[in-house]
């Protein structure tokens, strides 16, 4: 319905003012979806031990809501161990380039119920689809072994979820989901990404940024350590002096 | 209680680690030990990323030796001339040895040379403690068999550099002490130990140093030695963690004093064979961890350029 009107008003631009006025919809409102997260920063502190977050929104009307969270980007190499003379040694190996390191989906339905694969493929949504480019100059078989041996690996991490389709919707409109984080989440800036479909297309997303970072004595310590690496060293080295030395002290006293 | 570990990056069970330096200072403190070579494997084992492992060891031992080092200093039962070129040696190797780490790391080769030098070292070390102080424990009861010879002369002893060692009565070649310094510097670069476990045996029986100095100045070696290890692995490797480190710290030098008082209880030969028997263990534990098959053939590497 929208089309034709579109090719309408083009044709006819003076037209188009007219049915501008009258109120004709605009074509992918981005008004249509509003989301938002129960915190948009995960600190790691002494305690932690993975953390969960809740996504919450609203949408205009009735559709398919799937939520992408894509950590920061990386280089990550996944290397095969091979057996050379009974040990197993790591053996060829292959970087890619960009990766996420953290990744999931979640929906409403299954993936396969609610887009065409080729919607999904361009969109890159679900973990067999992200975009992992490599330099590597193995043959594509064996770079897809690898990449799927690197989803594998992430989600035994539990940095990749499989595609998830939990998300309630209520009464039609309201929305909400569970994000979690593992203890091992890796620090720095998320996207999650909140789509809407409806009779398989893409109507509206909407991005919303997160952090996850180090704070307290934790994120101290860490920015130390790779800031001023020498002077971490001599402190790492004058708490054991001290701390060897105060032991001697007390036992010999006792 | 779990506690998070800013640079193993990981949640552990403080109590646990706290246990787990007890337990281990306990062995250390009962065969006088360092205790390196069994610390490094078992937080290997929990979880610890074996890199992390061996640069936060390195860091504990030098807090591990240091009260042992004070007090042989105080009745000076320290070679200071010897341990000095042990240290120079030291020196040498643990910066060769934290240089060879990053290299390894980086062409994803470390956790399996790590495991190799386990395998190697605890396998070697345990066999020949078991069989000596078996023994040992026969000589004992049978005291008419004749005593062997302090140490034997070899052509080790014709190198140049020759120096007096006053407080070991040795005149040797600078050359052996310094070459045991290097061996036992890449040894505690690579393994996160001391290497009192090779170095003592290196001092009686390669350079015939009487037992009184001995352990004293292997101790006094293993300060400055670990301690360049924790300045190098920060440096290049960002390896050491600092909390995990002193968790252990804590555990360690509290179950070292129990297992010091301990030990003085026990006959020399029966603890020695106990500890060669514990090291087979840890040995045949390692060597485990390479022979069987993975679950998954593929493994991730530490994340490249950020």
């Amino acid at each position: 319905m929208l089309a034709p009107m579109l090719l309408l008003s083009k044709r006819f631009a003076r037209w188009g003012v007219i049915f501008g006025v009258l109120g004709v919809p605009a074509p992918a409102s981005s008004q249509s979806i509003v989301t938002d997260l129960s915190t948009r920063e995960v600190a790691i502190s002494t305690g932690f031990t993975g953390a969960e977050l809740l996504l919450f929104g609203a949408t205009e009307g009735f559709g398919d809501i799937v939520v992408t969270v894509e950590g920061p980007k990386r280089d990550e190499i996944i290397r095969r161990k091979e057996r050379v003379a009974g040990i197993w040694v790591n053996g060829t190996s292959v970087t890619f380039e960009n990766a996420p390191a953290y990744y999931r989906t979640a929906a409403s339905k299954p993936l396969s119920e609610i887009a065409a694969p080729e919607v999904l493929e361009k969109l890159q949504i679900g973990s067999s689809r992200i975009d992992l480019s490599t330099r590597s100059s193995r043959g594509a078989e064996a770079i897809l072994e690898f990449r799927e041996a690197f989803i594998r690996s992430k989600k035994r991490q539990a940095l990749y979820s499989e595609d998830i389709s939990d998300i309630k919707i209520t009464r039609g409109r309201l929305f909400r989901s569970t994000i979690p984080f593992p203890v091992n989440v890796p620090i720095g800036t998320y996207e999650v990404t909140v789509h809407l479909f409806k009779d398989g297309r893409l109507v509206s997303s909407e991005k919303t940024p997160l952090t996850v970072q180090k704070v307290g004595l934790e994120a101290k310590i860490y920015d130390f350590a790779h800031d001023h690496a020498a002077w971490y060293g001599l402190i790492a080295i004058a708490i054991a002096l001290v701390a060897g030395w105060l032991a001697g002290v007390i036992f010999r006293r006792a | 209680m779990q506690i998070y570990l800013p640079i193993a990056e990981m949640s552990l069970n403080a109590l646990m680690l706290l246990g787990l330096g007890g337990m281990v200072g306990f062995l250390s403190g009962m065969f006088g030990v360092g205790g390196g070579f069994l610390m490094t494997p078992l937080l290997i084992f929990i979880g610890v990323p074996p890199a992390v492992a061996v640069g936060t060891e390195a860091n504990q031992v030098v807090a591990a030796s240091v009260s042992g080092a004070l007090a042989h200093w105080r009745r000076g039962n320290v070679d200071i001339r010897m341990g000095v070129v042990l240290m120079i040696g030291g020196f040498i190797g643990s910066t060769l040895g934290v240089s060879l780490f990053t290299f390894l790391r980086e062409i994803g080769q470390i956790d399996f040379v790590i495991a190799v030098s386990y395998v190697l070292f605890l396998g070697i070390v345990g066999v020949l403690m078991v069989v000596e102080s078996v023994r040992a424990w026969f000589r004992s009861r049978n005291p008419s068999a004749p005593r062997r010879k302090l140490h034997y002369h070899t052509w080790l002893h014709g190198l140049p550099f020759k120096m007096r060692f006053r407080r070991s009565k040795l005149y040797i070649s600078a050359l052996l002490p310094l070459g045991i310094g290097v061996f036992v510097g890449i040894l505690a670069a690579i393994m996160g130990v001391g290497g009192g476990f090779v170095m003592v045996p290196a001092m009686i029986y390669l350079l015939g140093m009487p037992t009184s100095v001995v352990v004293g100045t292997s101790l006094f070696q293993i300060v400055f030695v670990t301690a360049n290890v924790t300045f190098l692995q920060s440096v290049n490797n960002q390896t050491v963690d600092i909390v995990l480190a002193m968790l252990l710290v804590i555990g360690s030098v509290i179950g070292a004093q129990i297992g010091a008082r301990v030990g003085s209880r026990l006959r020399g030969e029966e603890v020695r064979i106990a500890l060669g028997l514990i090291v087979l263990a840890v040995c045949a534990r390692v060597a485990w961890t390479l022979v069987a098959t993975p679950d998954d053939l593929f493994s991730l590497g530490i994340g490249g350029a950020h």
